[in-house]
This record gives C-alpha cells, structure tokens and sequence, in this order.
C-alpha cells in the first residue's frame, strides 16, 4: 500500500485515541456504529456533569435526542454487565441528558469556509450526519428532500408515542442553525423536481442517502387485495398526521421493528378491537427489540409464533381471509439464523379486516435504475470507500445497503462524509476511515451500590383512555434513577488500580479468550506481548519509600501474627521522652487555633508528640525547634536547635531537658560528629530543607540516602546507638515509617500527611483547613491517623518476626531498584552481585 | 487381636500392616512403640489400637473412627486433626494435645503440653492432670476439660467453644472471658469423665471467648480504585490516591484492606526480553503438536507424580474467597486442559474434586476443612507456608463471606471475621516441618506428592529448608501475586518480586548443591505464555496462575474482592450474585485461555528452534530494564527492545 494522506478535517473525524497506554475502547463504544463515548457520558451523569455529557453524546452523534428515544442500541447487548444482572440502560441515560439539556442546548454556528458544495438526496439519519460532517469541514451542503418534511424514517416511519416529532424536529434543528451552510430543499424528489445529471453538473460530489423507502409485499397469492397494506405505507400515512378507523381485526405479518411499530400504532387507531402479530419464527428468534415486544404484549397486542402465510383471499364483508401454515425451527440458512420449515397438514384460515405486511422493506428509484447505479433494489455502493458506480456519486444508509437501524445507517453516513471530503480536498488515498474512538478520561463512579444497584429500564407507559393521541409509551428517568443506574458501569474504559494488572493487560486476556484458536491470531497476540513494556525506573527515578520493601518471615524465621499477638510501639527519644508509638507530627505553628487543638488533642489521645517552634498544648511531648540565638522554653521536652548556618549547642531552660539539632542535607557530615562531641540527643534529619516553614513537604522529595549516610558517620564513630536519629520529610504511613525505622531512624516525624488526615486540602499556598469539620471530627482524625500508622508499623515488624517495632533492621528490607539501592546501600533482592 | 511388633518393623511397614488388618475388622496391639512417631497416623477404619507404652509425635493423627489407647505418653500433636473415634493416654501429652481435631475424644489421664487444642474445631479435649500455657489458643468449636490447673493464658484468641476448668484458672487468654457453666454442660462433662472412669468431684469454671478482638467498629468506605497512574507518576508525590489512603484512615483508624496483589510498578518478567525472531512465530507446523509439553511433578520420593499437559497449573485460590461456582469453573477448565487445580484454603468441595482431573489439597495454619478423607482424595498436598500477596498474614474472610456452607466445610462458627493463624500449630522450624511432612506421607501411604507454597521472603534461605526438608516440589509466590483480602500495606510493601524470588530460589538450591529435584512452580503474576516462557527460561519447571484465570473467566479487575458483593459473581458468597457467574460458560472461557497460553508456550519454543521446552534456557532472554539485569543476573541488553520495537511495527 502507498502513503496514505491526510487533512485536518479527515482527521477529525478519525479521532482515536486506543493508542494512548491507559485506555482500551471498552465493548459498548465498539459495538457502536458511531464510536459513542458511551463510558464517559454515562460517567459524567453519575458527577452530575450533564453539560459534559450532553459534549460526549452529542460528539459525533447529530440525532442524539432520538437515539435516545429509539436507538437499537447495540451497545447494551456488548455491555459486560449484560451477563451479571443486566446491560447499563445507555439508551435510557442518553434520553435523560436530551430531555433535561436539548431544548436549551445552542451549539456554536458555524459559516461555511470553502467554496465547493455537496449535494445529499434525502434527509434521514445518513444524509443528516453526513451533511453535518461534511458542512463541520467548511463545505456547503445541499440537502434534497423529497417529502415536505425533513428526517426521512425518523419522520416518516416511527410513530410518536416512541419518537415524538417535537424530538426530531428539536435534532434537526441543531444541526441546521449550527451549520448555516446547510441548505434544506424540500418536497424535492430525485427524478421528479431534480435529476441526478443536475446535481452532478451543479455540484462538486453528490451522496446518495435515499432510505429503504418501499415496504417489500408478501410474495404470496392475494397479495394485491386492498385489504392487504405494506408496514411502509401504512406507518407513512398514520405519521403524516392520518388516523383512519381501523376495522375490528388487524393483522401484522413480520417480527421486525416496523411490525412492531405497525401493530402498536393500529392498535391505538379507532375502530379496532384485536390485533395479532404473525411471525414465522420462535419466541428466541424475533428481532423485535424486547421492550418493544413487552410493550406489544402490554397493549394486548397478540403475537403468534411458528406461523407463515400461504395466501390471501377475500372473505365475505371485504374481509381478507389469510391462509397460514404452521412452522418449525429447520436447519441454518446462509444468513446463520435457523430457517422456518413449513409442517405439511396444518393450514389455517385467519379472517382480518386488514393485513399489513411488515417483511421488509427495499430501496426504490427509477432515477437511479435509469442511471444504471442500482443492483436488485439497492444502490450498488462500496462498503469501503461508499463510492457507486457513477465517478463523485456516494451512497450511504438503507437505501444503499438494506434494511438497517437508525445508528447503522449514521454510521454509514460519517463514513461516506469522509471520502466526500476526502475528495473535495484532493486526497486521492485517504487514510482508510475507521470508527472513532475517543474517551474523555471520566472518574468512575464512586458509588458504594455499584455492585448491587439493579438494571432497571425506563418505566412503560400504558396505553390509557386515549391511545389515539399516540402519547408517549415510554417514561424519562428520574435524577435518582439516572444516577444509579450510571452508578452500575463497569467503566471498562478506565485504567485499573493495578500496574500489573493494567487495562491493556487484561484486554489481552480477554482477548486471549475471545480469538479464534488459530494460527494467525494467536501469533499476532504473542508478538504484541514480546515488546518489553516501558521501564518502570528510568535513570532520572528518585527514589521513594516505595521502592523499599520488607521481607518476611518464612521458613527462615518465625513470623508473629499481625492479627494477634502485641507488638511493642514505645518509643523513648532522647532518653527521657517517652512516647506511645513512634510517629510524631510537625507543621501546625501557623494554624487556626482550633486546628491546633484538634491535633493537640488527637495526639494526645493517638500518642507521639509535637515538633515545633510553637508548643501546641500541655500535656503532650512538644520537641521545640529554634533558631541560633533563640531562648529555650521551659514547656519544651526537647530543644532542638535547626542549624542555618553554623553548628551550635541548643540552649536549654531547665536540666534534664534534651538537645537535639536539626541537619538538613549538607550539613550531616560536619553536625553528626558535632552532636557527638556535645552529648547532643537528638538529630531531626531533616529532608525538606526547611522543617519550620510552611508545609516544606510539598515541596521537596525523600530522601533515604540522608538516613543511610547519618548512619554511616555514627557507625565510622562507632557510636550507632548515642543518639536518636528522627527523620522528616514526605512520611505518609506507617509503612513509610517502618522503612525509617528499618534504616536506623527511632522516630519520624509527619505534617503533610496529618494535615490531610484533618481534612486539608493542598493548594498553590500550601495546607488550607475547611471551616467544615467539628472539633471533634479532627480529634478522631488525628488520633486515628496515629492508630493506623501504628497499626501499620507493627504490623510491618511482625510481618518480619519481630515483636517490637525497634527490633526492625536494615536486614528486612530489600530493595526494589538501583535508585533506592544507591540510596540506601540496602541490596536488591534476587542475584546476589559482586559488591 | 493382631500384635505388630515395632522392634522387627518400621513405622511405615507398622502403619500398613496397621491399615490392612484394621480393614479386616481386627484388634490391634503395638508392641515395642519406644516413643516413635506418626503411631496410627492416617488410619481411617474403625478398630481398637492398644500402644503398649509410648508413642512419639502425632500419635493417632489424621484418624477416622478408631479407637486408641496408650499405656504411657505421648508426644506432642496427639490425636492431630482426628475426625472421630477416641485416643485414651495412661501418661502425659507434650504440646498441642488435640491439635485442629474436628471431632473425637481425646482423654490424657495425665498432664499436657502447651497450646492444648489449638484450632480445634470440635469434640472433646479431657486432661486429667493439669494444662500448660495457652489451652485453647485460637479454639473455633469443641470444648476442652482440664481437671487440674488451666496453666496461663487459657483461651487465648479462642473464636468459639469452651474451656472447663476444674482446677485452678492461672491466667485468662486475650479475648477469653469467664462465663456461666449450665447444668446441662456439667450434666454433659460428668456423663464424660464417667465413660472415661475420671472420677471428679469438684466444681468447673468455664472459659469462653469474649469476641472483642479483631472487631472493629465502623468499616471501611467502599471506593473503586483511582487508575494506578495516579501513583506512579513521580512528580506528585502526595498524589490523589495517597490523600485518599490517608483521608479513609483517618475516618477508620486502621489499615486499608484490598484484593488484587502489589499494585505498584515492580521489575517483573515485562522488563525481560525473548531472544525470538517474531517472524518465526507460529511459521512452522502446528507447535503444540511438534513441541513436547508434558511434564511431571512430585517424584522425587516415589509418589505418584502430578502429570501436566504443559508446564502450567491453576494457583490456588479457596472456596470462601471465591464463590462455588468459580471454583467449579476452574476445576472443569483444569480437566479440559489436563492440568493441575488447587483447593486454595478451606476445604475440598466434592463437586471440585470430581470435576478437577488433579487436585492438590492445600493444608493452611487454621486447618480449615483439613481432613484424612480428603487427603487421601488429593492428588498432591500442599503444606502453606505463606503466599506471595501478604507473606506473614494468614487468610482474610470478611464476615460477609462466612456463610453457612463455607462454615459447615471449614469446620467453624457461622459468620465470624475470619483471620487464619500466621503459623502453623505445629510447624515453628525447618525441623518440625520434617516430621509434618513425614506425617503426611505416613498418612497418604507416600503415594502423593508433598509440595510446599512459599510467599518471597529470604528465598535463598528458605529454599534450602524446604529442600532439606525433602518437600517434593515448592510452590513460589511473589508479592504480585494476588488475593482475596489484605492489608494494602502488606499487599504493596512486603516481599520481594516473582523475578527476584526464582532467581534467589535457583541461586539457593545451587549453593546447597541440590541435585535439580526439586522443582520449583512460579507464581504471581504470570499472565500468559509469554511470561510462563521466560518463568521456564529462567529455570522455573512450571508456572501458576491465579488471577489472569479469574479474569479469563469474567474478572473485571475492579481490586473490590473483599468486600463480597462481586459484581461478576466471583468473590462473593452471595447468592444473588454468585448467579451472575455462569460456570460453563467461564469454564470453557478459562479453558481457551488456557489453550492460548499453552499455544504461545510452543510457538515460542519453537520459533527458538527447540523441540521441548525443557530445551529453553537464560540464554534465551536478556534483560531489557538495569533492575531485571541486576535481579536475575542476565545479561543488559536494552537494544532487544528497540529491535523488538521494530519488528512488530514491520509486522503490523
């Protein structure tokens, strides 16, 4: 194959993004012919974005309040759910967003930019997306209508108590006011008002999007009788605004939408008292769409199975007497569904005031025939490229491919749009057009019913007192059902939780189930598999707690059950402070007061104490930081003197009272020997440079090596066990706790992470607190803050034999890459290197 | 009366003959016993056995229906596991007496050991004398009857039964509380201790469990997770996923719990590369009938191997965590792909085991649903030590999933948090292992293959244990391996990788100069048979998998395990949505997974030019990434990415 071209405006409509590495198109937006990002805009209503999801439905999708209504849906038989309990309702949600925003909705006009024009022969489903596309790329469109209305099978075909002409209309006339370069010519028909010859003259590409326009006859003896009528016709002229009175009995021949439409609108006509649908297959087997069947069945509409007719003929009153033979389920036909197999000896007689043959229904042109482009009773058109015989001649829809849904056929109509311009631009080898797919990264639903909410469809509406107003049968959501049944979305478009376990990763097993168990799939697959996927740790990785782990006790050691047996947490700093557990915190000097008496409290009851230049109440240890030249409190447990520029002794108030010296990076190699030589206590390592500024963890990163190297000066001075070491810096956890703690460290400190626990929400000027939360509230959460870090770190050092949490050593790590390896000197687990 | 004299026999020629005369209907005298171990282990007919002086170690252990008696003591694990019938001891126990019994009468006349009735589950427990520490530790039913003094800590973490005391009560366990001893029960006890001929005149305390532990008031909010990539991009350290770890412990005060394994990117077997020409793959005749696939599994001993059609097995996964109709999936999906299914902890379903062509039988510290029956039904055992996704903690059932089919097999109250024991009752070293792997062998006749299930710790030390300890093939989880409920903290921050944990394993069993007998079965987080290719190249006989099963067969891999609503019906206990499982469908779905998994391990031997994959070697791969080259000690050669790069984009 040559090098494909492309425009902007192709690629416009081929937006796709399955190769970005964290989204897979998920079944639902595959199985539709238009690429919906059904996953997101169900995600935005469960957020309640309804702007947002009104953009992702509307997207590619010009006919979205009545896709809403009457889409076939494919996309609900492709939802995985559907094997659970029961497909997400797409349709359902999608007509609760048009309802609730189409009426309001004005999308931006847009004026035609380019000279060159389109001629569209008929305005339904294909030749409206087409128009739209082709008129988004800055083209003029002539859009040729034959009947005084534009929409085609959507004006014409469906009955208004499924698609209310309001909804159709409301559709249209987005996309007319958007794209003023769309010209409307009505009651125009092909080979009567215009010749296809004209419009090729005129016109610089013409599509032909003309519908599947004539229902098909029974092809049975009596098929003239005038009590006999095609679904076509019939629903045509009950559409037009006709409500004749029906005689008593109606018959529907054919188990497909229209005679589905056709029974349900003569049963709502006057006159009429019994209406039976004949179909020739099984229950199973009727394409009817369910909830149209049940509403059949709802209205007392009779459906019989396994009955084929054999001929028609008059009865006595101008009745119509059809024959019917009785059937039977026989072998598959070359379409794959199994062919109805007439049985010999049973006929019968049904007598009915009229018969509307719903069985099919084809395209008809004498135009076209008399141009020589129609194959049987379809446009010959390329499947492809949707080009017909004629050179700038497209077609697209039912009436170029048969019988299809409303989705298809718009489908169909992008497709065609995109050679069209393709054309117009010049680009005589267009990339080949696929289905876009696009996601718009939607959260999922954070809803704790996911799992248990059950599908439910929109509600029926019965019939009522007055079935000729052909009022609705179909109910909206409420708000609250929209949101829950949004909440049911698998969200298989979103990556998972897990690295290991990514989205792309379990595609592929799926997929692995799915493909044919032969040769050329699977070794596609394999080879996909072999590239290596991205480096996790690339060079300029710094290294994390993360990226140290523990190892456990096995066979080698005996483990101590975290569920139950204790695990000391006392922590003594200093030699004299005594703490319940070992995590202290940090950051609150500059807090609202009654911030700082819910950590003051939450401390007190979680344990620890508190690191500041403020104390921040009584009765807690309170560890002072200050500055050289500063006074020592009285109040204070410790001093600790942070060191700017020169070493210094901290000062103290009274005797007893501990020292200690905060060293940032840089300074360990000169404070550590000086905190030696001076009996100082305490050394807060102190990784953010900046201890007592505000919030300095926001801004800087761990570092490990700082611990790792402090240990080392004190073991080079055989002093390991003098004094304290107490790190900060990026502490979230009691894991990352337990890691310090392996590395040498007796105490951590955290103020990010706490100030978070009480409900702060990080912002460009660090820390905020929300006026929300009771005092209580932020006691709890603090003290539950501490109790789970303790239950983390003990729950650590249990995990590797140990039964207090100081007994945890360099030896229970590992690490898990060369950065934190470099860092820490702590080996990676597996091949033991020369060193 | 048949006498068998074990001064002329060993214990295994003394156990046979035990078997076939019991089968005959006969009495039994053992003469010359001298304190041996393993004394009528795996005796399952009803018959009266008489020890004339000593026995060792599990005396009457995993027994069904007979009658013991012995004239003198015994050592510790008497009566182990025993499911009916009754051992009378003359003497004293040693430790943990009527250990996980789940039935029986075990009467010491004596005194007993330690840990007296650890993990029983029923039937009655009767010294005489007086108990040491710890009777009752982790007690699930069944009561126990101390004549004597209770010794400290009685009761300690017991879920459900009693403790009487008639002596002295020296100390209460944790969550063990006194209650009130009805007139019933004492009726029960004295009715007891006459059919023994314990006369007692004094009155009973009784110990019960207070049920205060391990509850927790307030649970965890139900979250979906937010995508991986919210924690793995290094510029934003305090991410939205480490604001909600914190944010939800500050509302619960505890440790998260999850399902799934180690979340975070770890060096694994995608930073390893194939030196395969893609082109070649699958250009030759069909692979999976040119290549050889089979292998065996457990021979080491003489047992009677498991036989795999391809160096794949089903890793174990319990009946509790998963639903039935899973389990069953899986069982039908190892049959038709004629390989390996795994109980996982919990029991043996029946429909399981007819369905599995092999099962192995998982034996777990809780001995839930453990039994001679079903051991002998197995076709391997499996001796847990800990698994790769929370080495150190035992099995997690949530409530929830405690349902009362799940209790009935597990032998365990109805309904409670379950949190299986970290250790084994009787299992504190490598040289108790010996003697419970001999008594397993004693009790399966050594006709099945014993394995050992290992989470990664210090694997190159904990491999030349279990290889000295005879195990016939190890089972080596790392820490992606998965589960059904964990701490998050456990799941992510202990253990080391499946990469490092088979090179350590490997490197072990060199530097104690194995003879390449004992094969190791890799685990956690092997996705298809590109990953099992280069598990085998490395030197892996065979590989598990667990979850890229699950999601073969419908896991959508939302990480909600443990809360037990599944939305699929996989991890769940709830009929409602157990139904959503469709087992016949997912079995057949498993099953092509599998059938890909075994094709891609052919057509990739193949397209190496070899004809089994025994033939794969380390000079098949290099590694693509610093820290799989440093971990496994193959070669660094980040150009085969690029040329892998670059052949697939030629092929597509």
């Amino acid at each position: 194959m040559g090098a494909c071209s492309s425009s902007a405006a192709l690629d416009a409509l081929l937006h796709n993004d399955a190769d970005q590495p964290h989204y897979v198109p998920p079944p639902c937006q595959v199985a539709c012919p238009i690429g919906t990002d059904v996953a997101s805009y169900v995600g935005l209503i469960w957020l309640k974005d309804y702007e947002g999801a009104l953009e992702a439905i509307t997207a590619t999708n010009p006919l979205s309040g009545t896709c809403g209504r009457v889409c076939d849906a494919p996309c609900e038989p492709a939802c995985r759910r559907t094997s659970s309990d029961g497909a997400v309702t797409i349709r359902g949600l999608k007509r609760f967003v048009m309802d609730k925003l189409g009426s309001t909705w004005s999308p931006p006009v847009q004026l035609p930019t380019k000279a060159k024009t389109v001629a569209i022969v008929g305005s339904g489903p294909a030749g409206l997306t087409a128009a739209q596309d082709i008129a988004q790329a800055g083209y003029h469109v002539h859009l040729y209508e034959a009947a005084s209305k534009p929409g085609g099978v959507l004006t014409w075909g469906i009955p208004d108590f499924r698609l209310p002409a309001e909804v159709v209309e409301q559709d249209i006339g987005h996309v007319l006011t958007r794209y003023p370069g769309i010209k409307l010519h009505l009651s125009t028909p092909l080979g009567e008002a215009v010749s296809l010859g004209d419009l090729t003259a005129k016109h610089d590409a013409v599509l032909l999007a003309t519908g599947a326009n004539a229902g098909k006859k029974l092809g049975i003896p009596g098929d003239d009788l005038p009590s006999i009528v095609d679904g076509v016709t019939f629903l045509a002229r009950v559409n037009g605004g006709a409500r004749p009175t029906m005689p008593e009995t109606v018959l529907v021949i054919g188990g497909g939408d229209v005679a589905m439409d056709a029974c349900r609108v003569a049963r709502r006509l006057p006159g009429v008292k019994k209406v039976r649908v004949l179909y020739r297959r099984g229950p199973h087997e009727i394409p009817a769409r369910k909830h149209e069947l049940h509403a059949a069945v709802a209205e007392g509409i009779e459906i019989v199975y396994n009955v084929q007719p054999v001929s028609v003929s008059e009865g006595p009153g101008g009745q119509a007497i059809l024959r019917v033979q009785k059937t039977k389920l026989g072998d598959p036909g070359p379409d794959g569904r199994r062919r109805p197999v007439a049985i010999e000896g049973q006929d019968e007689d049904i007598a009915a005031g009229l018969i509307i043959a719903s069985v099919g229904q084809k395209s008809i042109s004498r135009e076209l025939s008399r141009c020589g482009l129609m194959a049987d009773d379809r446009i010959e058109t390329d499947a492809e490229t949707m080009r017909t015989r004629m050179a700038h001649v497209y077609a697209a829809g039912d009436g170029a491919f048969g019988p299809s849904t409303i989705v298809n056929a718009m489908g169909q109509g992008h497709r065609a749009a995109y050679y069209v311009i393709a054309q117009l631009e010049g680009i005589d080898n267009p990339k080949p057009y696929a289905t876009p797919n696009r996601t718009r990264t939607v959260p999922v639903a954070q809803d704790p019913l996911w799992e248990k909410l059950p599908a439910e469809d929109p509600a029926y509406i019965p019939l009522g007192d007055h079935p000729e107003t052909f009022s609705e049968s179909e109910a909206n959501y409420t708000e609250q059902a929209a949101i829950e049944q949004a909440a049911r979305c698998y969200r298989c478009d979103t990556e998972t939780g897990s690295a290991d376990y990514s989205v792309k990763l379990r595609e592929t097993i799926f997929e692995m189930v799915n493909i044919a168990p032969q040769t050329a799939p699977r070794a596609a697959i394999t080879r996909a598999r072999l590239v290596p996927r991205e480096d996790p740790f690339p060079p300029e990785h710094i290294a994390n707690f993360d990226d140290l782990t523990f190892v456990p006790a096995n066979l080698s050691r005996l483990v101590i059950d975290p569920y139950r047996e204790s695990c000391k947490t006392r922590t003594v700093l200093g030699g004299e402070i005594v703490m319940d557990q070992a995590l202290l915190i940090s950051g609150f000097d500059d807090a609202a007061e009654p911030v700082q008496a819910a950590v003051a409290a939450g401390i007190a009851a979680g344990g620890g104490g508190y690191v500041g230049r403020k104390p921040i109440a009584g009765n807690i240890p309170w560890l002072q930081l200050l500055h050289r030249g500063e006074t020592a409190s009285a109040d204070a447990a410790a001093v600790i003197g942070i060191v700017d520029d020169a070493l210094f002794v901290p000062p103290v108030a009274h005797d007893g009272q501990v020292t200690g010296l905060c060293l940032s990076v840089g300074q360990i190699a000169a404070g550590i020997p000086f905190a030696l030589e001076h009996k100082i206590g305490i050394i807060i390592l102190d990784a953010s440079r900046a201890i007592d500024k505000s919030w300095p963890e926001l801004h800087s990163v761990p570092n490990l090596a700082l611990i790792s190297e402090s240990i080392e000066l004190l073991r080079a001075a055989n002093s390991e066990e003098v004094l304290d070491l107490v790190y900060f810096g990026g502490i979230r956890s009691g894991t990352d706790l337990a890691k310090v703690l392996s590395l040498g460290c007796v105490s951590a400190i955290a103020a990010v992470a706490p100030a978070l626990a009480i409900g702060g929400e990080i912002t460009a000027d660090g820390v905020v607190f929300p006026p929300l939360a009771t005092a209580k509230q932020r006691t709890d959460a603090i003290a539950n803050y501490l109790k789970a870090a303790a239950s983390e770190v003990s729950m650590m050092a249990r995990c590797t034999g140990k039964t207090n949490i100081h007994n945890l050593e360099p030896e229970d790590l590992r690490s898990l890459n060369l950065a934190a390896e470099r860092a820490t000197k702590i080996i990676m687990a597996g091949y033991r290197r020369a060193s | 009366m048949v006498t068998i004299d074990l001064a002329t026999l060993t214990v295994r020629e003394a156990n046979e003959k035990l078997r076939e005369v019991a089968a005959l209907g006969q009495d039994i005298e053992l003469l010359n016993p001298d304190a041996k171990h393993h004394l009528g282990v795996g005796l399952t007919t009803p018959a009266k056995v008489h020890i004339r002086g000593s026995a060792g170690y599990f005396c009457a252990g995993l027994t069904h229906g007979a009658q013991f008696i012995v004239d003198s003591n015994v050592g510790w694990g008497v009566g182990d596991n025993m499911y009916s019938g009754s051992v009378v001891v003359g003497g004293n126990a040693g430790a943990i007496a009527g250990v996980a019994i789940r039935g029986a009468d075990i009467v010491i006349k004596g005194n007993m050991g330690s840990r007296a009735g650890q993990v029983m589950k029923a039937g009655t427990l009767c010294c005489g004398g007086n108990a040491s520490f710890l009777a009752g530790y982790m007690m699930y039913g069944g009561r126990i009857i101390i004549l004597g003094d209770s010794g400290e800590r009685v009761g300690e973490d017991m879920s459900n039964g009693a403790i009487f005391v008639g002596g002295r009560i020296q100390s209460l366990g944790s969550d063990a509380e006194i209650g009130e001893v009805t007139p019933e029960e004492d009726i029960e006890i004295r009715d007891f201790l006459a059919k023994y001929n314990m006369p007692f005149t004094g009155t009973f305390k009784k110990v019960q469990g207070a049920g205060k532990k391990l509850r927790y008031s307030g649970s965890e909010p139900i979250l979906r997770p937010l995508p991986y990539t919210e924690f793995t991009d290094q510029s934003s350290y305090w991410n939205r996923k480490v604001q909600e770890d914190i944010r939800v412990k500050a509302s619960i005060g505890r440790y998260r719990i999850r399902g799934y394994g180690a979340a975070k990117p770890l060096p694994h077997l995608g930073d390893i590369a194939i030196k395969v020409n893609p082109d070649r793959i699958g250009i030759g005749p069909d692979p999976v009938k040119s290549v050889n696939l089979r292998t065996k599994l457990g021979d080491r001993h003489g047992a009677k191997p498991l036989e795999l059609s391809f160096p794949v097995m089903i890793a174990p996964m319990s009946f509790g965590a998963l639903s039935r109709s899973t389990k069953m999936a899986l069982a039908i999906a190892s049959r038709l792909s004629d390989t390996v299914e795994n109980t996982g902890e919990g029991g043996m379903l029946p429909q399981e085991r007819a369905e599995a062509k092999q099962l192995i039988f998982q034996c777990l510290s809780g001995r839930l649903g453990w039994n001679i029956q079903d051991m002998q039904k197995a076709d391997a055992i499996e001796i847990y030590i800990s698994q790769g996704a929370k080495p150190g903690l035992g099995g997690q059932l949530m409530a929830k999933k405690v349902t009362k089919e799940l209790a009935a097999i597990r032998g365990i109250p109805e309904g409670i948090d379950l949190r299986s024991p970290s250790r084994h009752p009787d299992i504190m070293g490598a040289d108790d292992l010996v003697i419970k792997v001999e008594e397993f062998r004693e009790a399966t006749g050594y006709r099945i293959p014993i394995s050992v299930k290992m989470g990664a710790g210090r694997v190159r030390d904990d491999i030349k244990i279990a290889y000295k300890d005879g195990f016939d093939f190890v089972q080596l989880d790392g820490m992606q391996g998965s589960t059904g409920a964990a701490s998050s903290e456990v799941l992510e921050h202990v253990g080391i990788p499946t990469l490092a944990a088979l090179q350590e394993a490997l490197d072990g069993l060199e530097e104690c100069g194995h003879n390449g007998d004992m094969p190791i079965v890799l685990m956690g987080g092997i996705k298809d048979g590109i990953d099992a290719v280069k598990a085998l190249a490395l030197g892996a006989s065979a590989v598990g998998v667990g979850t890229s099963a699950l999601i073969a067969g419908g896991c959508i891999a939302c990480m909600q395990c443990h809360v037990g609503n599944c939305v699929v019906g996989i991890a769940t206990q709830d009929p409602e949505h157990e139904k959503r499982y469709e087992t016949h469908k997912q079995a057949q779905a498993i099953h092509r997974y599998l059938e890909t998994v075994r094709w891609q391990i052919a057509a990739l031997t193949q397209a190496l030019g070899y004809d089994d994959f025994r033939k794969l070697s380390r000079d098949d791969l290099v590694a693509v990434t610093p820290e799989a080259a440093a971990m496994t000690g193959l070669p660094y050669d980040p150009s085969y990415r690029e040329i892998e790069e670059q052949i697939l984009t030629k092929v597509a």
